[in-house]
């Protein structure tokens, strides 16, 4: 099988203030890659106008765009339209949810979405007590078990998770570890130890590290922009070569 | 004087919360009247605008912005998995 070429960044957090920047470092990326992962905070505010930004640089490419949004996508209560204008922009916006993309004859399979914290394995937060705390608890709990539908019912070569929140503390390595809690949960990484996947791609915490892996052994990166330092990292699958 | 403890509570919240800004990654660090402001941005007015919020945030104290410009490289080296 032919080998896969993943380009994968997160957290570009774009606006008007930088219309045209980012398009022009991902110029020519046919040539590294075959498919460009975006996962989350692609606004700063998550207005229309900066999604309207998000669709001009992402769209067009003359490979596949896979995206979730990510936590600012969500501050100004318009995910809904932003999911909307993005896919109109012809990104497919994965919303805890799979997808195939057809790949010279190979099918990569990605599923995710935004994700969720509460922590991890130990020091984590439990469904008990106050409403509030349940809401946040059952909230990560509700989207862990979607990726795991979704990950089982993808038909795919390659499986790779994309998410905003991080499965794993590995990669938050340099945050302050009293955020950890709303920086990812280690549900996430549970649903897909328990479906099994060759990658899993995040962002969010921009202070982490790029490497990590889950308990049960899936490679995990944080692409966060100012991680990677780079437009986008590329992770080959399958192939020695690229 | 009030608890610089505080002080760099009140200035990470506004600069969470303000829409001019909506930065989640800044450290503030306050030492008596000195407010220090640290992390990194993708360009010079968002790194100029968390001094103004920073700066209304903190009336009296002096505001020093130590915020760096992330440049955004070309793609290096891939990894092979």
């Amino acid at each position: 099988m032919r080998e896969m070429r993943i380009a994968a960044v997160a957290d570009i957090h774009l606006g008007e203030d930088l219309r045209g920047h980012y398009r022009k470092k991902i110029e020519g990326i046919e040539r590294r890659a075959d498919v460009l992962l975006v996962g989350g905070d692609l606004t700063r505010h998550g207005t229309i106008s900066e999604a309207r930004v998000v669709a001009e640089e992402l769209s067009g490419l003359p490979i596949p765009v896979v995206a979730v949004l990510g936590n600012h996508d969500y501050h100004s209560d318009r995910n809904e339209e932003i999911v909307d204008l993005l896919r109109d922009a012809g990104i497919t916006v994965l919303d805890d949810e799979g997808a195939v993309v057809p790949i010279d004859g190979v099918r990569l399979g990605v599923a995710g979405g935004k994700g969720f914290g509460g922590g991890f394995a130990g020091k984590c937060a439990s469904e008990f007590g106050e409403p509030e705390t349940k809401a946040f608890v059952r909230h990560t709990k509700e989207i862990a078990e979607r990726w795991r539908r979704a990950l089982k019912e993808l038909d795919a070569d390659h499986k790779i998770v994309l998410s905003h929140y991080s499965p794993v503390k590995d990669t938050l390595m340099g945050e302050p570890p009293e955020i950890y809690p709303f920086l990812g949960s280690y549900m996430l990484a549970e649903a897909a130890d328990a479906e099994g996947a060759d990658l899993f791609i995040h962002g969010h915490a921009h202070a982490g590290t790029e490497k990590g892996v889950t308990p049960g052994g899936i490679r995990v990166r944080n692409v966060a922009l100012p991680v990677i330092k780079h437009a986008y990292t590329v992770y080959c699958l399958n192939g020695d070569h690229c | 004087m009030e608890t610089p403890h505080y002080v760099a509570a009140r200035v990470q919240r506004a600069l969470a919360e303000d829409d001019r800004t909506t930065e989640l990654g800044i450290r503030v660090d306050v030492r008596g009247e000195e407010v220090y402001l640290r992390g990194e941005v993708s360009c010079d007015e968002r790194r100029h605008q968390i001094e103004n919020v920073a700066r209304e945030a903190t009336p009296g104290l002096r505001v020093h912005n130590e915020i760096t410009l992330v440049e955004v490289r070309e793609p290096g080296e891939e990894e092979h998995l």
